[in-house]
């Protein structure tokens, strides 16, 4: 393997000469990934399939005449790679005929690295038989928790492998990639009321996520959600106080505010693009996002333009402190890139894409957010968001509950929230000492790896979109 | 980078499962897929980038003993490698555990005829064609309103082929285009901001109207400015192909899926015969659609495509199988095995879900409206329950109507109720049928949406 990759980055080396020198490139870089994956699904307790994947693929990218040229293909042989930047070249000239803004990376200092994962276990030493045990554990306690739970579909997934990146600025870095996923869904039916709970676990760290989300704990979780929804009531429509749980917080940061602050979109236009600098939420109102924690589900020491990762901070006290940005926008902004280049692999570009995004916790208890409410809602879980450039967001909720008199009351099913970002995040009005932060995927496009969370939280109004 | 022919796919798929049985499996299949495509990217207002994919790949999977493994490769210029992905298919089946229900892969059959799914004049597109294309949507859009901002979008050229072969006498190559033209725009006015609008065409043929899309995305965003909040009420809504798309695949598309309704997550399960709909609708799940995004001569397991009746007149007639699904009920596989290119396992997915269209044109559908909302797109249908049905969704842009016409975007409306009502609520189908993703369609009134505004 170590030879292999230092017969690669002589290849590499070469192709980046090729591109500066013979085609004319005013920058270029290649992402050459090697990845192995192992993936199962399970459906009750039969593995639909074992699986086993390689995937060899480089990504060339190049900026020429203030437009990009992109590349992708799945051979990495100094032959297939130089015809595919000379491709890129190409393609760079030919979007650059109508050009009217061209584009400038802001300088960065070259890299020389070489990352290497030291996972307590690691998942390609694992065998097969071993890793189906953990979904079919985790099957066997969800459909083994009442006999009203009728499905679960389990999905896993573990990426092992090495990224190589290389440009003609000096930075050559070799970094070890490690992912480990799980989805569960399950599903319970009673006197044809269908409920449905899920849950994902997620981890750069290792195998060893299991023995904290263990597949009984995480099975119990997903089970008792399917059943106690069975029971739950519709949630009234209109504009309510809500309690907001680390989970939900964390969606909630991340679609009503961090899309936002991905500074492409911001450039976009988005509701944020003339807020920099201003106070857009309650001074308890904190976020980061933060690609530096480790094992989180949303961390790697370089981005996809080989800029270090960094904890970096979004609002502060309220007032909106900083974007997430490449070298590109940052250039724009004439700030510093903060590591926030991601691509989901070889086959596509680098784009903006939150880390790990948080709110900061403060210094209520559950029972001081709960306590004042005389009628609202405490959204505990969530099923999914999406948010819009004009600040509308939405969260799809799959755990609820009613707050009545100032305590938690009975379940609430099938309920969502939505508002404006700049009306909602000035009503936060209080947030819990506690933090969570869970892993998900975000989609824009490309799937990113990535964590969410915060404390509790208290809104003070919020539109509650329910059939009841 | 030279394309693979057919009888190299056709080589390459055979060579691996000849190699599989020689090393003992029960049963292989394998798969392979090939991707080019080239595309040129708007960004904030501008042509600013393009690139050329090409994505390759075997898929092998293996059955031992009733146990089924998987493995895909995307190195295909090796023996070795090919050799590999056999080896690992193998062990994965090894390490996987038997299925009693699973009974052997599909036999060779004869496929029907499918039209307009394959155009040279696609596949012979180079990034300075697709500049012009891109550059002809840009301007009809700025040149439409100052108000407009083109955020993103583009065009883009794609070749798809495709191999199966198993070892019960499957060996079929098919091969296509699709080209893709797309606006989103948003309006700006005195510090309002439109919600993302958004246009596009997608087709098999070379048969695309950039202007047209330009025009549209900027007159849908001009036309969402100066939006102002609903009131909370049970109300009338015409959906548009965007926004049914979104609400059905998560819900509807899932409920006639064999695989669903034997694990008990379909509310559908028990309901052939009966009346799940209003009697205005028909659904066809039509694999052989002329021209349709979804159409090809056979499905991810080399079963051919087929038109399936979904509902009649509102009753519920068949659902939709794989080769396993199907077996597992004594049935034959519709054709609805899908997969991810050569990275995934087959799976149970409609092909071109077509609601049929009534024969009012959208005009006529708005003029019935006394009081409604027409929504273009939602926010948040993935997060709908896809087991019950159940919505919560915000309508982002909608257009209240009042006595018969438009009268005003409204700001941040959400829609609340289940699919199934929604179904049987249908009062009316417009005649401008499009394609949209899987799903061909007509703008459909639906009377008795829940819309909380405030």
């Amino acid at each position: 393997m170590l030879e292999e990759g230092k017969t690669l980055k002589d290849v590499l080396i070469k192709v980046v000469d090729a591109a500066a020198q013979k085609f004319g490139a005013d920058y270029v870089e290649i992402r050459a990934q090697r990845l192995f994956k192992t993936m199962l699904t399970l459906k009750e307790d039969r593995v639909e399939a074992a699986k086993q994947g390689i995937e060899n693929g480089a990504a060339l990218r190049v900026l020429m005449n203030g437009a990009w040229g992109f590349a992708s293909v799945g051979t990495l042989d100094t032959e297939t790679l130089t015809d595919a930047v000379s491709d890129a070249c190409k393609m760079a000239k030919t979007a650059s005929v109508r050009l009217k803004t061209p584009i400038k990376l802001i300088e960065t200092k070259a890299a020389e690295d070489k990352v290497l994962v030291k996972p307590r276990k690691d998942p390609s030493k694992i065998s097969i038989e071993d890793k189906i045990n953990t979904p079919l554990t985790m099957s066997n306690t969800i459909l083994g928790h009442d006999s009203r739970v009728k499905s679960c579909t389990i999905d896993y997934l573990d990426l092992t492998g090495t990224s190589y990146f290389i440009n003609n600025e000096g930075t050559y870095i070799e970094q070890d990639k490690l992912y480990v996923w799980s989805r569960i869904l399950a599903t319970a039916t009673e006197a044809g009321i269908f409920t449905f709970s899920r849950e994902e676990i997620g981890s750069t760290a290792g195998y060893e996520i299991f023995d904290v989300e263990t597949p009984e704990i995480v099975g119990e979780r997903v089970a008792k959600r399917a059943v106690e929804q069975l029971k739950a009531k519709p949630p009234k429509g209109g504009t309510f106080p809500v309690v907001l749980g680390p989970n939900v917080v964390g969606v909630f940061v991340h679609e009503a505010f961090g899309h936002l602050a991905e500074a492409d979109l911001t450039l976009s236009g988005s509701v944020l693009s003339d807020k920099l600098g201003k106070k857009i939420a309650s001074d308890i109102v904190t976020f980061y996002d933060d690609g530096t924690i480790p094992g989180a589900f949303g961390s790697f020491k370089y981005d996809d333009e080989g800029v270090p990762a960094q904890k970096t901070i979004l609002v502060k006290d309220g007032v909106v402190s900083g974007l997430m940005h490449n070298r590109e926008t940052a250039q724009k902004f004439d700030t510093k890139p903060t590591g926030n280049a991601r691509a989901e692999d070889f086959r596509v570009e680098p784009i903006i894409r939150m880390r790990n995004t948080f709110m900061e916790p403060k210094d209520h208890s559950f029972q001081e957010l709960v306590e004042d409410i005389k009628f609202g809602y405490y959204f505990k879980s969530f099923r999914g968001g999406q948010a819009n450039l004009d600040g509308t967001f939405q969260v799809g909720i799959q755990e609820a509950y009613e707050i009545v008199n100032g305590e938690v009351g009975e379940p609430v099913c099938n309920a969502s929230m939505s508002g404006n970002t700049l009306e909602t995040l000035l009503k936060v009005d209080a947030a819990g000492k506690d933090f969570e932060l869970w892993p998900g995927r975000c989609g824009k496009g490309q799937t990113a790896f990535v964590c969410d969370g915060g404390p509790h939280i208290r809104v003070k109004g919020v539109l509650v979109g329910g059939s009841a | 980078m030279v394309v693979l022919k057919q009888e190299e796919m056709l080589n390459l798929a055979e060579d691996a499962v000849s190699l599989a049985l020689m090393k003992g499996v029960d049963e292989v299949e394998a798969f392979v897929y090939q991707g080019l495509t080239t595309n040129v990217i708007i960004e904030r207002g501008q042509i600013a980038r393009s690139s050329r994919i090409i994505d390759r790949g075997l898929g092998v999977r293996a059955i031992i003993n009733k146990a089924v493994g998987f493995s895909y490769t995307n190195i295909l210029e090796s023996k070795a490698a090919t050799e590999e992905a056999v080896l690992k298919a193998l062990s994965s089946a090894k390490a996987s555990k038997p299925d009693e229900a699973w009974h052997n892969l599909p036999a060779k059959k004869t496929f029907a005829s499918v039209e307009n799914t394959y155009d040279s004049n696609v596949v012979e597109l180079q990034s300075e064609d697709l500049v012009k294309v891109a550059s002809m949507m840009l301007d009809a859009a700025e040149k439409a309103d100052k108000r407009v901002f083109p955020i993103e979008g583009g065009a883009g050229a794609s070749y798809l082929s495709r191999v199966i072969a198993n070892s019960n006498g499957v060996a079929s190559f098919d091969h296509g285009t699709i080209i893709e033209c797309s606006l989103a725009t948003i309006g700006h006015e005195g510090g309002e901001v439109t919600p993302v609008c958004f246009e596009f065409n997608a087709e098999r043929n070379y048969n695309i109207d950039p202007e047209w899309i330009g025009r549209e995305a900027a007159r849908l965003a001009v036309s969402a400015l100066k939006a102002k909040r609903m009131e909370t009420k049970t109300t009338n809504v015409i959906f548009t192909q965007f926004a049914l798309q979104q609400l059905l695949y998560f819900t509807l598309i899932n409920a006639v899926k064999a695989d669903y309704v034997q694990r008990n997550q379909s509310a559908f399960k028990g309901k052939i015969g009966e009346k799940v709909a209003s009697e205005i609708v028909t659904i066809y799940d039509d694999g052989l659609f002329n021209g349709g995004l979804r159409t090809w001569k056979f499905d991810g397991e080399g079963v051919p495509q087929q038109k399936t009746l979904i509902i009649e007149k509102g009753i519920l007639r068949n659902f939709i199988y794989d080769n396993y699904t199907a077996k597992k009920e004594g049935k034959e596989s519709t054709g609805n095995a899908s997969r991810a290119g050569y990275l995934s396992t087959p799976n149970v997915e409609a092909t071109n879900f077509h609601l049929m269209a009534g024969n009012k044109s959208p005009k006529e559908l708005i003029t019935e409206v006394d009081e409604g909302l027409l929504v273009y797109y939602l926010q948040g249908a993935h997060s709908s329950n896809p087991a019950s049905g159940e919505f919560s969704v915000v309508a982002t842009p909608a257009w209240k109507i009042k006595n018969g016409e438009i009268a005003y975007a409204t700001k941040g409306a959400m829609l609340a109720g289940n699919i199934f009502e929604v179904l049987t609520n249908v009062s009316a189908l417009a005649d401008n049928e499009r394609k949209i993703g899987q799903l061909v369609a007509p703008w459909v009134l639906v009377e008795n949406v829940k819309v909380i505004g405030k």
